[in-house]
C-alpha cells in the first residue's frame, strides 16, 4: 500500500494505492489519523485501492468517528465497483459521504 | 517456513475433482498469495469478476480472523487451507491450532452497526452458502461451501 497526500485550500487530500488488508490496515489508520491536523475537510482517492478488506473499512470508520470528533468533514472520492461491493457487504455505505470525482468532494455539498 | 500446494486436477468437466492443499504460516503477507489464486479459481469455475471477489474476499476474512483472533498476529502459527470441488459446491476449509473462537461473538455485531469491528464474520455468512465452526482437538475449523455456478443455474 502507498499514501500521498496534498492540501488545497483548507482540504487534505489522501489518495490511498495498492492493497489495503491486514497487513496495511494499521498504517493506513496511522497516516490518516496523522492527515487530520490543521485542516477543515479530509477526503480520500479510492481510486487506486486494488484491494480492500474489512480492516480497511474498520479504519475508515475510525477515522470518520475521529473526524466527527473534531468537527472536521470527511468524505471519500473515486470508489471502484470491487471497493464499493466491500462496502455494500459490510453495511456501512450511508456512513460516510462519497463522492464521484475529486472535485466534487473537495467541494462537498449534498 | 513457506507454502505448500497441492493440485490433483482443474474442473470437473475432465472427470476429476479439484482439490488444492495449502499450508501457511499466520503471516499476513501471504494474504495476497491466496487471493491471487482464489480469483483466479473462481474464474475457472465460472463465477463473474464480482462473484469471484466476494468470495475471495469470505475466504481473505476467514484467514484473517485465524491470524487476528486464533494466533493474535504472532506469524508462527500454522493454517491449513484446503479448497475442494464436492458435489455441486466448493468447499473451503481453514483450520489452525489456535485459540478457539468464541461462538457467542461470532456475527455477534448488529449488521447495520457502525462499529468499526466484527464485519468479516458477516461477509463470510453472505458471501458463501453456508458456514460452520467446528472444534476438534486442539484443532479449530471452518468449513465454507458455495455452490458451483453450473449446479445453481441448473437447479
Amino acid at each position: 500500500m502507498k499514501t500521498s497526500f496534498r492540501d488545497q485550500g483548507n482540504v487534505r487530500i489522501v489518495a490511498v494505492e495498492g492493497d489495503v488488508d491486514l497487513n496495511s490496515s494499521g498504517e493506513l489508520r496511522r497516516v490518516l489519523f496523522a492527515a487530520l491536523g490543521g485542516v477543515n475537510r479530509l477526503v480520500i482517492n479510492l481510486g487506486g485501492i486494488r484491494y480492500l478488506d474489512s480492516s480497511g473499512i474498520a479504519t475508515l470508520i475510525e477515522v470518520l468517528k475521529e473526524c466527527q470528533k473534531t468537527k472536521t468533514e470527511f468524505a471519500l472520492f473515486a470508489m471502484s465497483p470491487a471497493v464499493h461491493e466491500v462496502f455494500r457487504l459490510t453495511h456501512v455505505i450511508k456512513i460516510f459521504r462519497v463522492y464521484e470525482n475529486e472535485e466534487q468532494a473537495v467541494g462537498g455539498g449534498a | 517456513m513457506g507454502t505448500s500446494v497441492e493440485s490433483s486436477a482443474v474442473r470437473s468437466r475432465s472427470g476429476v475433482r479439484f482439490k488444492a492443499e495449502w499450508r501457511l504460516p499466520s503471516d499476513p503477507a501471504f494474504l495476497p498469495v491466496v487471493r491471487g489464486a482464489m480469483e483466479r479459481l473462481c474464474a475457472v469455475f465460472g463465477w463473474d469478476e464480482s462473484e469471484a471477489r466476494s468470495i475471495t474476499l469470505a475466504i481473505d476474512e476467514a484467514l484473517t480472523n485465524v491470524i487476528r483472533h486464533a494466533y493474535h498476529k504472532r506469524p508462527d502459527g500454522v493454517i491449513e487451507f484446503i479448497c475442494e470441488e464436492k458435489e455441486g459446491v466448493l468447499e473451503f476449509l481453514v483450520s489452525d491450532t489456535g485459540d478457539a473462537p468464541d461462538l457467542a461473538k461470532i456475527c455477534a455485531r448488529a449488521r447495520e452497526s457502525h462499529a468499526a469491528g466484527g464485519m468479516g464474520t458477516h461477509i463470510i455468512r453472505d458471501v458463501m452458502d453456508t458456514s460452520d465452526y467446528r472444534r476438534a482437538g486442539m484443532a479449530n475449523h471452518l468449513i465454507m461451501t458455495k455452490r458451483l455456478k453450473r449446479s445453481a443455474e441448473s437447479s
